[in-house]
């Protein structure tokens, strides 16, 4: 019953004992509250709860995290270990939270700074009902720019180039057409470029055998 | 091997310094440094043949590019055919991904010489196609690019591992490169497995009395005055770098930049030594700084171009660079280039246009000429001052010839003109067909120049400025239909920073000013305060072509002669006599020798200064007795040119001097020889201090094991699991990029591939099928060694501290949504390629191991054959660049079409048979779509 209603809050809940944690000040776009949570530091969501590590902490009290782990249960399909890096000589640890993260199935997400571990909550909770749409494919911009990003594949072709080609050419495809000899009347564009751009167009895309 | 053993072998090494490099690596293993424009390739060549003629052998030779295989392949075969030698097998090229595996073993079977790039060898190495305690030697060139954890490194350890006896010899010509760090030769020896340094510098005994006897080179050096208008945009160009600079110190504090300054600014190349300077924080900066970066070698590139290009030309390459600064669409901040809001851009914009044409205008008539179109715009023409001296020069040599008939010797009455790129040689030869061509007598007088057969560039230039004129009629047409969204999203913002810009209009709207166009010709301001050229009147234009006309005396030109179609060849072929030859060729690198010695020149000129060819030039003078040669050296007097050249001179000798004084306190490795240092723990020792004891896994049990992709090698983590005593496999992988056990598999991100996945869609793609075949999937988030352990951006001062987190926050929100996404993936986070080692041994450790045959076939289709799945990277991430294409559909198209140029010709129909109709025709829109009609 509890949980039917967690779902539907828009707060971020905080379990009391990470009172005084300034990551606290920095959760600046989505509300939070202390609650009475079980197991976690923070619940982000339905099904995403997070524990907080400082390494400092936890070269001191290296077992304190298993054991915070073992008590967050099955509940929760994404469970985050938010690290902050504080110390200088963080490699020791950092492999062995790897290994860690393998085995008890915790994702490691790691802040260098207390505003930096703020926003990830944040994005972890304003972000939870967004589709994935932002990270999976190209987002639309305009044909400028596109054509920059095309053109500018090649090494050492920029931005320059690329408009200088295609305002020489007409089009891309007059650009993609183009003889090398071509190309090279175009102010800026040196042997290398001719070469690489030429070559790229042309060059089969698989490897022929 | 003693001398006498061998059989007959003929070389071309006549100087006495190249002998004595030869012997000294005949006798024993060294790494050779020497001097730019003293011939490697050659002292290289000629040893691959003495152990070509001797026979029965391997020799892998690793580093060389294209040019230098072809130069090598070349003087094999020529060598072979000289001494007659029948054992010699010339060299065999492996270096694509389309031989295939049957094809790589017949030819290691077969041996003789064989150049092998990195990664392919590093791969037959590792598999066992090639055994390394088979080869015979390794000849490694470019030996200051390998880095202690450089596929190249990786190679020879492997080599040296199990191969004891095999020769092993480094080359270099960059000295430049072994300065930097803490003892970098001591270094780079231990990485070469290497004990003897050879140094031979310009200044070296033996070289300066081969090169300076009594048959030295004539050498002529000649200061030409730039002129005021290059001199301005000179000053200007150099200002608006030191203003960049400057901004970068802001924005960037805590950074090391001492050494940012002006003086290194006149240095080659800036702005790489910049950027590397920032490169550990790269993923950290912000868009300012990167921008400005960006701006540094654009600025740098005008400097080149002041100095290279005819003044139309240049004026037409600043057009462009001004139309690409404009502001992206979508930006809210003001992020155009610092350096365009300077008085100095508007010198440069200014003076570069007054240099071809200006305004006829004065004062008094600008009142009277309100009712009237004034004829306002006027042909200036500038000349480069290199073209009046070049003409010079050659008179002066045709009077040479004429009244010291020619001396019997070898060398032919030849001119050479060397310059440094293929656009210098094109200018260069158009001046020479058309100097003598005076485009309207009546012209001449008006303007005093003697009419009687002084070179003038006139011609030239006014055909130029035609080109100009018509092109910039076009562009002015496509930048706007280009931009306009972009303006059009500016205007239709309501943030009052922006409103600003609304008064400016597009440029092919003419601006009017009233009481006349001297101001509409010059750039002028926006309300921004950045510098604007305001299009000038189509009728100032059309008067001005009209000027331009071409005369009769001009209409017998030939055109454009760069593009010089080879169709029509055979009717006017004819091999012409080699003393009445001019020849213009481009400086490149070792293959000016081949030039020199196929020319035989009597007469060089050197139309921009080049150190190495000047040593090339003794070098040839030298090795021929019978040879005359007089160099003519020119360079603009006090340019950025003249600075560069001297600076490079300078930085060698600084280069060796440091490395000979290193040399005299190297300590010296007794042990290497003796069994007892393995060179797997000496590897060990220098990369990582940190695994005390050497970090020796017991061994019992099975050898731990990782499968890498193919494609991994080109980043040292393979090397580094090598080196951390694991067994690496190199297969072809679909899906991962490391498998460590049955479940584990691995995709490696460095930074820079984090954020570009993310933009392209691609990382989304792969984490999904890594889940869907593997029960432990992983997303390796590695950064450099040398780079920081962060993804905060830096907090940007000069900026507002939101627009300064913009970027960062951005990749991690991105982060964020794949977590969410994929609760499932691991992320482990690595500080460096050797943490990373580390990390997979203790992921690996009580796991079973992979079996590389499943790895392969996971994420295939059933009966698909790996090899036949390999494509090339750059056209693929191209397409994707291409609206229309998805992570779904590119699939498909690569499949389907051949090539870029195949699909940029494809009609749309036949696009959307394969994908669908909308997104066929958004690809054919997207190269179809002419930038000349809005």
């Amino acid at each position: 019953q509890v949980l039917a209603n967690r779902a539907t809050i828009s707060s971020i809940l905080v379990s009391p004992r990470q009172k005084g944690n300034p990551i606290l000040n920095n959760i600046k776009d989505v509300p939070w509250e202390y609650s009475d949570i079980e197991g976690a530091d923070y619940v982000l969501g339905a099904t995403t709860c997070a524990l907080f590590l400082s390494l400092k902490y936890h070269r001191l009290h290296p077992e304190y995290i298993y054991s915070r782990i073992r008590q967050l249960g099955q509940k929760y399909s994404l469970r985050i270990v938010l690290v902050m890096v504080d110390i200088v000589n963080h490699e020791e640890s950092l492999k062995e939270l790897s290994k860690t993260s393998l085995i008890n199935n915790v994702t490691l997400i790691l802040a260098w700074s207390a505003q930096e571990a703020g926003r990830y909550l944040d994005k972890f909770k304003s972000l939870e009902k967004a589709a994935p749409t932002a990270i999976k494919a190209q987002q639309a911009t305009s044909y400028s720019d596109k054509l920059v990003e095309f053109v500018t594949v090649p090494r050492s072709i920029n931005k320059t180039d690329a408009v200088g080609l295609v305002s020489n050419f007409g089009s891309i495809r007059t650009a993609v057409n183009a003889r090398p000899e071509e190309i090279a009347l175009v102010a800026g564009w040196g042997e290398k470029k001719v070469i690489r751009w030429c070559q790229t167009v042309r060059e089969p895309f698989r490897i022929q055998r | 091997m003693p001398e006498n053993d061998e059989p007959p072998v003929k070389l071309s090494l006549p100087l006495e310094f190249q002998q004595d490099v030869f012997r000294e690596l005949r006798e024993e293993d060294e790494l050779l440094v020497l001097a730019r424009g003293l011939g490697l390739l050659r002292i290289v060549t000629n040893l691959l043949h003495s152990y070509d003629a001797a026979g029965n052998n391997l020799i892998v030779l690793v580093g060389a590019d294209d040019r230098e295989n072809g130069w090598i392949g070349e003087a094999l075969a020529e060598h072979a055919a000289i001494s007659g030698s029948p054992k010699c097998r010339g060299l065999s090229l492996v270096n694509t991904d389309s031989m295939s595996v049957t094809t790589r073993e017949k030819i290691y079977a077969r041996g003789g010489i064989l150049s092998i790039t990195s990664r392919i060898l590093i791969v037959d190495y590792l598999s066992g196609l090639l055994d390394p305690a088979t080869v015979t030697g390794m000849v490694v060139l470019h030996a200051d690019r390998v880095a202690a954890t450089s596929t190249e490194a990786f190679i020879v350890r492997i080599f040296r591992q199990k191969n004891k006896t095999g020769f092993l010899k480094a080359f270099s010509d960059s000295p430049e490169s072994f300065v930097t760090g803490f003892s970098p030769l001591a270094t780079m020896m231990r990485n070469l497995f290497l004990r003897k340094p050879s140094l031979y510098p310009r200044f070296h005994v033996t070289v300066a009395k081969s090169l300076e006897g009594r048959r030295k080179a004539e050498v002529i050096e000649l200061e030409v005055p730039m002129t005021d208008g290059m001199r301005e945009i000179q000053n200007a160009v150099l200002e608006c770098v030191e203003v960049s600079i400057g901004e970068l110190k802001k924005a960037n504090t805590g950074l090391e930049m001492e050494d940012w300054n002006l003086d290194s600014a006149l240095h080659k190349n800036f702005d790489t030594i910049v950027r590397r300077q920032l490169d550990p924080v790269w993923h950290r900066t912000s868009f300012r700084t990167r921008q400005i970066v960006r701006d540094l070698t654009l600025l740098r590139g005008i400097l080149h171009y002041l100095l290279t290009y005819d003044p139309a030309n240049f004026l037409k390459y600043l057009d462009t660079v001004l139309a690409a600064s404009r502001p992206p669409p979508g930006s809210t901040r003001q992020n155009q280039s610092p350096w365009l809001f300077l008085d100095a851009a508007h010198t440069i914009f200014d003076t570069a246009k007054r240099r071809v044409y200006t305004g006829k205008l004065n004062d008094a008539n600008v009142g009277k000429s309100t009712n009237g179109v004034p004829d306002s715009l006027h042909p200036v023409l500038e000349e480069l001052p290199k073209w009046a001296l070049l003409g010079e020069i050659l008179e002066e040599i045709e009077r040479d010839v004429y009244f010291n008939p020619q001396p019997q010797d070898e060398s032919n009455g030849t001119i050479l003109i060397m310059c440094g790129d293929r656009g210098t040689c094109a200018q260069i030869r158009e001046y020479l067909q058309s100097m003598h061509v005076m485009p309207d007598e009546a012209e001449e007088d008006e303007y005093g120049v003697p009419g009687n057969g002084k070179p003038s560039g006139k011609a030239m230039m006014r055909r130029r400025l035609r080109n100009y004129l018509l092109w910039r009629k076009d562009f002015v047409r496509a930048s706007s239909s280009l931009f306009q969204e972009n303006e059009k999203y500016i205007n239709g913002t309501v943030d009052p920073r922006q409103q600003a810009n609304r008064g400016r209009a597009p440029p092919n709207k003419r601006r009017r000013i009233r009481g006349g166009s001297a101001a509409a010709s010059a750039p002028t301001r926006t309300a921004s305060g950045a510098v604007y050229i305001a299009g000038d009147k189509d009728s100032h234009v059309q008067s001005l072509l009209a000027d331009l006309a071409p005369t009769e005396a001009e209409a017998q030109q030939k055109g454009e002669i760069a593009a010089d179609p080879l169709e029509d060849m055979d009717d006017y072929y004819e091999l012409y006599e080699m003393k009445d030859l001019i020849v213009v060729h481009p400086y490149d690198g070792d293959m000016d020798e081949h030039v020199l010695e196929e020319v035989k020149p009597r007469y060089v000129i050197m139309y921009e200064p080049d150190a190495a060819f000047i040593r090339r030039v003794e070098v040839y003078r030298s090795s021929h007795g019978n040879r005359q040669v007089r160099v003519y050296f020119m360079y603009y007097g006090g340019s950025v040119e003249e600075q560069r050249y001297l600076s490079a001179v300078r930085r060698e000798k600084d280069a060796f001097t440091k490395l000979i004084r290193e040399r005299g306190n190297m300590a010296l490795t007794f042990t290497h020889d003796t069994a007892g240092l393995d060179p797997q723990e000496s590897f060990l020792r220098t990369v990582n201090t940190r695994i005390a004891g050497g970090g020796r896994l017991a061994a019992t049990a099975e050898p731990p094991r990782v499968v890498v992709d193919v494609r991994e090698f080109r980043s040292s983590l393979p090397s580094l699991c090598h080196g951390r005593n694991m067994i690496v496999i190199p297969c072809m992988l679909t899906v991962g990029d490391y498998v460590l056990t049955p479940n584990i598999c691995i995709e490696r991100k460095s930074v820079k591939d984090l954020i570009q996945s993310f933009q392209s869609g691609r990382l989304y793609h792969q984490a999904e099928s890594m889940l869907q075949h593997y029960k432990n999937p992983m997303l390796l988030i590695e950064f450099d060694a040398q780079k920081s352990f962060t993804l905060e951006p830096f907090t940007d001062l000069s900026n507002s501290a939101a627009a300064a987190s913009m970027q960062g926050s951005d990749l991690q929100s991105k982060l964020v949504l794949l977590c969410l996404a994929f609760p499932r993936l691991r992320i482990i986070w690595s500080s460096s390629p050797y943490q990373t080692a580390e990390i997979f041994e203790e992921l690996k450790k009580q796991q079973e191991e992979p079996d590389p045959i499943k790895a392969v076939s996971i994420g295939l289709e059933t009966g698909e054959d790996p090899e036949q799945r390999t494509f090339n990277q750059l056209p693929q991430d191209m397409l994707r660049a291409v609206p229309g294409v998805t992570s779904k559909n590119i699939t498909r198209l690569i499949l389907e079409m051949g090539s870029i140029q195949e699909i940029a010709n494809a009609e749309e129909e036949e696009l959307s048979r394969f994908i669908g109709a909308e997104a066929g025709r958004q690809i054919y829109r997207f190269f179809n779509r002419s930038v000349f009609d809005d």
